[in-house]
């Protein structure tokens, strides 16, 4: 009985109650950027001319077009009102979160494909649910030390504390 | 113990007859790295040298005689980054190795359980514990650099060459299609390096024979600290002053060594 | 079914190996000690692209730096490699210009004083009062500046002369000095500038050329270019003064003099060169000649200077032999000093021949200004602060009605403080425009916070001791990080409501005026050829693109000098050169150190800094008195004892530290302590210095000096 419950409480209700779900600022829908606005992920997402990476576009970007509402798109309308309009950034939440501890390098991993790490967001009309451990703060997706130091060993790359860390 | 032998291993090359001891190159370390100022639980006073954080620490050397015979260098001391380093053996929790390309010595702040065997270890004095959390003023932790990121108490820091500035000039090569391993030499330089208005310090990768340290460390007037414990420092002090480079290797006065007995500061 | 003991031990008993197949043991592991590698109060970094933004660092010793953004963030400053007064190197207080701007002492709005303390106002209600008071005052307004490279300093002198006044008094520093010695007493023009780079001989009288003196990274790189590392020297490096200062420890020689002595010094090897055949031309040589051989001859003044004649027979001999000699003649604390110490180092150049030539003295000619009614640098030198000051405590001149004080503290940092400190208390209505509590905003009445430099337009125009005219600008980084306003708009827009016509709305209007004037002078952009390649050339490149360059902080530059007629040998000054007898009251003299890591005359120890003063230099919250054993056991005193000092206007507290570097009957300590405004990290600790600095009247001028005070010491 008390294996049962134990299990059914570890294996089902614990990782419920240990994530809690939050939601984007507003739905970003990558497909009616691509699809309709007919733009390129590098033109958000692209190498600095040092090197790093740009994630996510600044709102300068994004007001270069959204300046003013485009389409009737309640979201949207939520962007330029609280964002554009007050010039502040937009608070996104990073699936692949990482502390200030990690040094990540784009460009060092640019043989792979986006989607190896990151959710195939381009093909989503609706951003995905953010689940937040409630303990440590992270993201559930946030890939753990155990996860890149495999596929460092995989692949014969160096897994000395300073490839990463900082 | 045995380490590891780098194809990239860099170093400085530093010219006490340059450095006037003006502090630059402290300021441009401590905001590079985000090193929080003296505590307020130390009443603000960091002429306690104990107690403060100084990655890189000006020490003035002198050579004991009296006035007009009296003669003053300073001497920068950031991590030496040694060969044979003698804090990470003692380190129970691989908080801190040598591990890397370019045999920076590495410190994990997360992975650190503030034993600070490492800093009993370390005869130079580079390693440093967060005796307090860091306290900035208010307001002031947004000047923090996205380069470092900041320690909580019960940790220990140093210098890491600015390492950050390494990674970045790697990512600049990677952009650029140079050869991430054969960097230029003026591509990685760390603050305390470029800070110097004297231009004291060389930094650059022994191993590269386009990079001047190579070739620096090998003078006749280069000279590592403490060189007789063999723990092989990746930083060398160079001086034409005979007294500065016979200090260099007497950690005590008196020594077997010694030449006339120093202070420091 | 009852619950026995034995079903709830199997119940526990199953729970607990349930729950060790599930992940709940080791995710709640893993994932509280990642929880407590995050604590809250640990500040988070935040990331942004990465860019080096040109912007001219004040807060010390005026010099180009990079501010690094991160997202447009300010976090950190480097050198300007563009540029040749920074080359890539800064100075110590540089990177407090991004944290200053939370500093605790940063001043937040507007502040009215009310009682003892100061409550926020509006800038309207500011405004409109500061409006009040300059209109009541008719033109009794007065104004001291320090910033003396800025073209926000024309702006205010503008004003003041607009409303009818001729107090325009800029902070007293090494150039008010150089123009007393250079162009008032020697007949010079142009600013006197010294081509260290192309020298191969220098010699530095008292001058702190690596710390302190004119431009201290653009020296210290000179120091660098001429001492490749593990190479021959090319340049030797003299050092001449009372203490082993941080230039005089990288110097290949050093040579004491007594404090004081420098003028004596310089003449006495003059006295030498002209033994040896040296001549020049210019009016009151043969008078020079006849003054120096008679009464600075090395033999005569071996006393007084403590120079052996030997000594000087071999410098002499060095400079002789060198193929561009150079002389640098200065204070220690680079203010307050004599203008016969300049003279004799300026006339030892014209002795050597180097004037006008590649390593040699230049006169840098002046830019004019564009400010309608505004005052050229030189006819902003010709005031004296501290004159003026002793003048209205004296009562000979009227007190104004209004101070107008702007980037400058001179209630901390001038000599006598007691004393200027009444003439400052005497004006009924005091205006404070720092950006920080200071010990002079904390006595105004008014408080107009300035922005700091990274948050406004900025310039910076030829700085003292430079070999070359320059002009480099930068626009405003990031926006006030509090109610700070600009002073220079500030003051065009009280000028404009007061009915003065300054030509200009906005200081970025007077900016592009000044780049446009730029423009039509000649000159070039100094990104490829540096100036003092130019110089070693003979050439005089011209063109580059002003608007362009400037943006990307690379600066207008110009070799052309300023022609001379008339210039002479001024051997009235001369004549007084000797350091007087001793006073048995006062035995010893008192070498205050400049050091920028400790701060300036204008800003505090910035938080960042305090670990680089070093423990011989403050400990704990007293400051360190360096002195050489010999003078200790004079003193009797030793190591580590409390003691007094005083001179004959004012006493400090002070810690003995035998230091061998301090010639004997001098004490050494650094300025910049003993603060009683500002913030946590600078207030209450050590002492000032400029307590007991007592000012004295220069001969044949009559003008204020205060750099070699005597003072006693007895054990408290």
């Amino acid at each position: 009985m008390g294996l049962i419950l134990s299990l059914g409480v570890g294996w089902f209700v614990f990782p419920q109650v240990l994530y809690s779900e939050k939601q984007q600022p507003f739905n970003f829908s990558h497909p009616a950027h691509v699809e309709n606005a007919g733009m390129s992920c590098e033109d958000c997402h692209f190498f600095r001319d040092d090197g790093s990476y740009a994630g996510y576009p600044t709102l300068e970007k994004c007001a270069e077009c959204h300046a003013a509402p485009q389409t009737d798109n309640p979201d949207e309308a939520k962007f330029v009102a609280e964002y554009v309009e007050k010039g502040k950034e937009v608070p996104w939440l990073t699936y692949q979160y990482q502390p200030d501890n990690v040094f990540f390098s784009h460009i060092a991993h640019n043989a792979f494909d986006c989607t190896d790490c990151h959710p195939d967001v381009a093909k989503m009309d609706k951003t995905p649910t953010y689940y937040q451990n409630r303990l440590s703060g992270y993201s559930k997706q946030t890939m753990k030390m155990w996860q890149c130091e495999r596929c460092h060993a995989e692949n014969g790359v160096s897994n000395a504390c300073f490839v990463c860390h900082k | 113990m045995e380490f590891k032998e780098f194809t990239i291993k860099w170093g400085m090359v530093v010219d006490l007859d340059k450095c006037t001891g003006c502090g630059a190159c402290m300021v441009a370390c401590q905001a590079e790295n985000n090193i929080a100022p003296i505590s307020k639980y130390e009443n603000f006073d960091a002429s306690n040298k104990l107690r403060t954080l100084t990655w890189l620490l000006v020490y003035k050397m002198e050579n004991g005689k009296p006035f007009p015979e009296h003669e003053v260098a300073y001497l920068p001391r950031p991590c030496m980054q040694c060969e044979h380093p003698a804090c990470v053996p003692v380190c129970p929790v691989v908080a801190t190795d040598k591990n890397e390309e370019g045999g920076i010595v590495s410190q994990i702040y997360p992975r650190c359980i503030g034993c600070r065997y490492c800093m009993a270890a370390c005869p130079y004095h580079s390693r440093y514990f967060n005796w307090w959390d860091p306290q900035f003023p208010e307001g002031m932790d947004k000047t923090l650099t996205p380069f470092t990121s900041a320690r909580p108490r019960g940790v220990v820091e140093k210098c890491t060459f600015c390492h950050h500035r390494w990674n970045a000039a790697k990512e600049r090569a990677r952009k650029e299609g140079v050869d991430p391993m054969n960097l230029p030499q003026d591509w990685y330089q760390p603050a305390c390096v470029s800070a110097c208005p004297a231009g004291a310090i060389t930094f650059g990768d022994f191993n590269n024979a386009e990079h001047t340290v190579g070739e620096l460390s090998k003078s006749q007037y280069s000279r590592r600290l403490l060189a007789k414990l063999h723990l092989n420092p990746q930083v060398y002090y160079m001086s034409k002053r005979p007294w500065v480079l016979a200090m260099l290797d007497n950690y005590r006065a008196g020594d077997a060594h010694g030449a006339e007995g120093g202070q420091h500061g | 079914m009852g619950v026995n003991r034995r079903r709830f031990i199997m119940f526990v008993a199953g729970a607990v190996a349930g729950t060790l197949a599930t992940p709940i043991p080791f995710k709640l592991a893993d994932d509280s000690s990642i929880w407590t590698q995050n604590w809250p109060w640990i500040p988070r970094l935040q990331y942004g692209g990465i860019a080096h933004v040109p912007m001219i660092s004040k807060l010390g010793a005026p010099a180009p730096v990079n501010v690094t953004t991160a997202g447009g963030r300010p976090c950190a400053v480097t050198g300007n490699a563009k540029n040749p007064l920074s080359q890539g190197g800064m100075g110590a207080l540089a990177p407090a210009e991004v944290q200053l701007r939370y500093g605790p002492a940063r001043i937040k709005g507007p502040l009215k004083k009310a009682g003892d303390s100061f409550s926020p106002l509006s800038w309207e209600e500011a405004e409109a009062l500061l409006l009040e008071k300059m209109k009541a005052a008719k033109g009794k307004v007065a104004a001291v500046c320090g910033d003396e490279t800025g073209t926000a300093a024309e702006v205010l002198s503008g004003l003041v002369a607009g409303v009818g006044s001729s107090a325009f008094c800029l902070m007293p520093g090494e150039s008010h000095v150089a123009a007393r010695a250079w162009n008032r007493l020697m007949q010079g023009k142009g600013q006197p500038g010294y081509d260290l780079e192309n020298a191969d001989c220098v010699l530095a009288i008292g001058a702190d050329l690596f710390e302190s003196f004119g431009t201290p990274v653009r020296n210290a790189k000179a120091l660098a270019a001429s001492r490749p590392a593990g190479a021959d020297s090319k340049t030797t490096w003299i050092y001449a003064g009372p203490v082993r200062t941080r230039t005089a420890a990288v110097c290949d020689q050093y040579i004491p003099v007594a404090p004081g002595a420098g003028a004596a010094f310089a003449l006495g090897l003059a006295a030498q060169l002209i033994q040896m055949g040296a001549a020049a031309e210019a009016q009151g040589f043969e008078a020079f000649r006849a003054l120096v051989t008679s009464a600075y001859a090395p033999a005569k003044i071996k006393d007084a200077t403590g120079v052996a004649p030997e000594a000087f027979a071999a410098l002499a001999k060095t400079l002789a032999s060198a193929k561009r000699p150079l002389v640098v003649a200065g204070s220690v604390m680079g203010r307050g000093g004599a203008a016969a110490d300049v003279v004799a180092g300026l006339c030892l150049n014209l002795l050597l021949g180097n004037l006008g030539k590649p390593g040699g003295l230049r006169a840098i000619p002046e830019i004019a200004p564009v400010v309608t009614g505004g005052l050229t640098r030189s006819q902003m030198l010709k005031a004296d602060l501290v004159d003026f000051l002793m003048q209205v405590d004296a009562g000979k001149l009227p007190a104004p009605e209004v101070l107008l004080v702007h980037e400058a503290n001179p209630a901390y940092a001038l000599p006598e403080p007691e004393t200027l400190g009444k003439a400052l208390a005497k004006v009924p209505f005091k205006v404070s425009f720092s950006p920080f509590m200071d010990e002079t905003a904390a006595m105004c009445d008014l408080i107009l916070p300035n922005t700091l430099s990274l948050e406004r337009f900025e310039d910076l125009i030829t700085p003292y001791g430079s070999s070359f005219a320059s002009y480099t600008m930068a626009a405003p980084v990031a926006a006030p990080a509090c109610d700070a306003k600009s002073t220079a708009d500030v003051v065009l827009g009280l000028a404009k409501t007061l009915g003065v016509d300054l030509g200009f709305a906005t200081f970025e209007d007077v900016l592009a005026a000044r780049v446009a004037a730029l423009a039509e002078s000649g000159g070039f952009m100094s990104d490829t050829v540096m100036p003092w390649q130019a110089i070693a050339d003979g050439s005089a490149p011209e063109g580059g693109d002003l608007a362009e360059g400037l943006g990307t902080g690379t600066p207008w530059v110009s070799v052309a000098q300023a022609e001379q007629g008339g210039l002479t040998f001024p051997v009235q000054v001369l004549e007084k050169a000797l350091p007087g007898t001793p006073d048995a009251a006062f035995p010893f003299s008192l070498v205050p150190l400049a050091l920028e890591n400790v701060g300036s005359a204008k800003v505090a120890t910035p938080p960042s800094n305090l670990t680089t003063i070093r423990d011989d230099e403050l400990k704990a919250s007293s400051l360190c008195l360096a002195m050489c054993g010999q003078t200790a056991a004079k003193a009797g005193v030793a190591g580590g004892d409390l003691v007094k000092v005083a001179s004959a206007r004012g006493e400090i507290m002070a810690l003995v530290d035998i230091d061998e570097a301090v010639m004997p009957g001098a004490v050494a300590a650094p300025l910049g302590l003993g603060h009683t405004a500002f913030d946590v990290y600078s207030r209450g600790k050590g002492a000032n210095v400029c307590k007991v600095l007592t000012v004295s009247a220069e001969p044949v001028t009559g003008l204020p000096v205060w750099d070699s005070s005597k003072v006693k010491i007895a054990k408290s």
